[in-house]
């Protein structure tokens, strides 16, 4: 058995919250607005994540060029000091390629890359913080920083993990310790919609819950991209405001 | 001793040309592609670049592999036409299937190696200079008996072992094109070594020339 | 999926509409999976794999090794799956595209995280010795799906594989060869097994992540012409106990939820069938490698 307890009898999770609540979820929209064309930084509980986006700008490569649509590159990066343990990571790390792959596709899609032909949008992650939801974090600091860009998107992409105890209660939003003792799931749903964009699963978990699961994802990401939508949405007004001051 | 092989050509969808060859217990495949578009560090003004990958049956491969591609790669080097495909690739791939050796040796290997590029080349219609086979014999301890196709006990026994591969021109072993070997021997035996290999080159060279002329008669099947 | 090949326009737009009234070229229906053909070897854990035109060899081999430091009491389960220019010239050779990674991570995590091979059965003496199987995977042509091939094949070379005896005297470890005490089967937990589906947009694609309209295509097992042309795919492993050990969709064409249900159902009445058939196929290479022993074990008494 696990040191901890996963889920109390009276219904508590390990940092004290009920089943189907999230983590506390902070953003910030053009958090480096000199050093890129979009950024912003992400807090999903203990997890912080930081994203920068250059383009749509010129590829360096003639590769990376193509006359029918933009091309999207996403590098992440997890900085040692991420996790409890430093450990360094060896560059080619194959769970880091399996991510910006992952993120990768799932924006080939979500973007209206075909505004932007012959040019390159490059999302750069920086994980500052490592508890849980890596995937999911990343998902939505790329969502923000694209449209602090200005890059043009079908819509938001919102994204949160939710796991399986015992086999009947789902658990929103896991962090480290829960991702450790449950069978979980990453889901990324394109804005107020019931489609995912974006469904990772890495463990065991019954056929008969995975309806559960993805139910309670799915309400989670719409609650995220509420939150997201009123970061957005402050950022623009004050935005304005400052250019009807001058 | 015509039936001491199993080939197939071929085998592959993919590849421009590809056959099986089983010989004893070792087994392999080869697959050749070419000629194709060479990138930019493998090119060569005047004649195609030959690529050659072993692949280990079992593990990953390290440079035990490499020598025995830098072999294969020196006899294929002097019997394709390189010169009719210039700035162009052929890429030669062996996966080993079984080694039916013990990891200490790779005789059996790299003539399974051979003769399967040999096969597949004919297969993938790249232009070749000559037919060539190989074949490897082995010489026993006590009783100096040469021994051909040794498997894997007799040439732990074996004071030493050869891989030998000629040129065929007419159904004769024309020219020797690579020897090897490992162990101690005189060069009397050597030599009597070279000769037996050659002469059942010759013989194995009739079952070999059934299964490409049947490969052949089916791939031109629309002719008749 | 894999760069340099490419379907011209033409036959992207056929391709849609023979898919659009349920016909596949090869003329299968769209939950259909191509023929699988497995064959194992003589060899225990030789493992040819045919899906189509797809194919695919695995070796399961067994070493001693030492254990892994954070993991004392469990033995080394390795998968290696690099692919070589004989499945196509696309593939180049001694690089791993991201494609490739993609697969291999696909099928560690079907396999390994999913716990199919009990590793602490591989432990020997904790912290000094254990077994590290490997299981070595060579594809030799390419028509689409390497995954779903890769993990069947993996899962039925496993369950076929035997190890060497061995016998523990103090400090001491004594293996046997296979003349001497018949070998063991390594301990498979369950069999995990993939469906991959791939999918398809007939309208217009903006029009399925706007709006509401769903009418997605979605097809089973796809062939390299069709996973060419598709706007997405997504892996599926589950076992028969109904469990889903993996599901990976990564980007693509947004699905819905319910769609995502009905995919599973799908993939699970397959699962059912593969494994009912890899469980039949076990068995009679078992009964035959007995028949043979005994016919060995006679021949031996009328020798003498």
């Amino acid at each position: 058995m696990s040191r901890f307890e996963i889920y109390s009898p009276e219904g508590l999770r390990v940092d004290g919250r009920r089943w189907n609540e999230i983590r506390r979820f902070e953003c910030r929209i053009n958090s480096h607005p000199t050093s890129s064309d979009g950024s912003s930084y992400v807090e999903q509980g203990n997890t912080k994540v930081l994203c920068l986006v250059q383009g749509p700008m010129e590829p360096a490569l003639r590769s990376q060029s193509s006359t029918a649509q933009g091309s999207l590159i996403v590098n992440v990066s997890v900085t040692p000091f991420a996790t409890v343990e430093r450990n360094k990571r060896p560059r080619n790390d194959r769970r880091i390629q399996e991510l910006s792959a992952t993120l990768t596709r799932t924006f080939n899609k979500a973007i209206v890359l075909k505004n932007y032909p012959r040019s390159l949008i490059q999302v750069n992650l920086q994980v500052l913080a490592l508890d849980g939801g890596l995937l999911a974090a990343c998902t939505n600091a790329t969502t923000l920083a694209l449209m602090d860009a200005g890059i043009s998107m079908y819509d938001y992409i919102s994204s949160v993990t939710a796991g399986i105890f015992d086999g009947q209660t789902p658990l929103l939003d896991l962090n480290t310790i829960e991702e450790n003792e449950l069978g979980f799931l990453t889901v990324g749903v394109i804005g107020e919609s019931e489609k995912l964009a974006l469904l990772l699963m890495e463990d065991r978990v019954g056929m008969d819950s995975l309806e559960k699961v993805l139910a309670i994802a799915i309400a989670g990401s719409h609650r995220i991209r509420e939150l997201m939508d009123i970061q957005v949405r402050n950022y623009g007004k004050h935005k304005v405001a400052k250019l009807a001051n001058q | 001793m015509t039936t001491s092989f199993n080939a197939e050509l071929g085998i592959l969808d993919r590849v421009d040309g590809s056959a099986s060859y089983k010989f004893g217990a070792t087994s392999l495949i080869c697959s050749v592609s070419g000629p194709i578009e060479a990138k930019a560090r493998q090119e060569l003004p005047t004649s195609a670049a030959l690529e050659v990958t072993i692949r280990p049956d079992v593990g990953v491969s390290s440079t035990r592999e490499k020598l025995t591609e830098d072999k294969l790669k020196s006899v294929l080097g002097s019997v394709i036409s390189t010169f009719l495909y210039p700035r162009q690739l052929i890429q030669v791939v062996v996966q080993i299937l079984d080694a039916g050796e013990a990891p200490c040796y790779v005789v059996r290997e790299l003539v399974g190696c051979i003769n399967a590029c040999y096969l597949a080349l004919i297969d993938a219609k790249v232009g070749i200079s000559e037919s060539f086979y190989a074949k490897c014999v082995a010489i026993e301890q006590n009783t100096g008996k040469l021994i051909l196709d040794p498997t894997d006990r007799d040439l732990t026994s074996s004071k030493s072992h050869h891989a030998v591969c000629f040129s065929l021109g007419n159904g004769k072993s024309k020219s020797l094109l690579y020897s090897e070997s490992f162990g101690q021997f005189t060069e009397e035996e050597l030599l009597k070594v070279l000769d037996f290999a050659a002469e059942a080159i010759e013989q194995e060279n009739i079952g070999v020339r059934k299964v490409i002329s049947e490969a052949v008669s089916n791939d031109y099947v629309w002719m008749s | 999926m894999f760069k340099g090949f490419e379907v011209s326009s033409n036959e992207q737009a056929f391709t849609l509409e023979t898919l659009k009234s349920g016909i596949r070229f090869d003329g299968r229906k769209l939950e259909e999976m191509r023929d699988i053909d497995i064959r194992l070897g003589d060899e225990y854990g030789y493992v040819e794999v045919r899906l189509g035109n797809t194919k695919a060899i695995v070796r399961i081999s067994a070493q001693l090794a030492v254990p892994f430091e954070d993991r004392p009491y469990e033995g080394i389960f390795q998968i290696s799956t690099e692919i070589s220019p004989m499945a196509g010239p696309m593939f180049e050779a001694g690089r791993q595209s991201i494609d490739e990674v993609l697969i291999s991570r696909l099928v560690e995590k079907a396999v390994r995280r999913s716990g199919a091979l009990d590793l602490e059965s591989l432990c020997i003496i904790a912290g000094s010795r254990c077994w590290a199987v490997r299981a070595d995977v060579h594809f030799l042509d390419y028509d689409g799906n390497f995954i779903d091939a890769t993990c069947l094949a993996v899962m039925v070379g496993l369950s076929h594989f035997k190890k060497p005896d061995i016998a523990i005297n103090g400090e001491e470890i004594v293996l046997f060869s296979t003349d001497q005490r018949d070998p063991v089967p390594l301990s498979v937990l369950h069999i995990p097994l993939c469906v991959t589906f791939a999918f398809y947009n007939p309208n217009d694609v903006e029009e399925n992540i706007k709006g509401s309209s769903s009418g997605e295509l979605i097809l089973v097992d796809p062939t390299m012409k069709e996973e060419a042309q598709s706007l997405g795919s997504m892996t599926l492993t589950l076992n028969k106990n109904r469990e889903i050990c993996q599901i990976s969709k990564a980007g693509g064409l947004p699905i819905d939820a319910p769609v995502i249900m009905d995919c599973c159902s799908i993939a699970y009445s397959i699962v059912e069938r593969l494994t009912e058939k890899i469980k039949q196929l076990l068995k009679d290479d078992e009964a035959k490698r007995i028949d043979i022993n005994v016919q060995r074990a006679l021949s031996a008494a009328n020798d003498r």
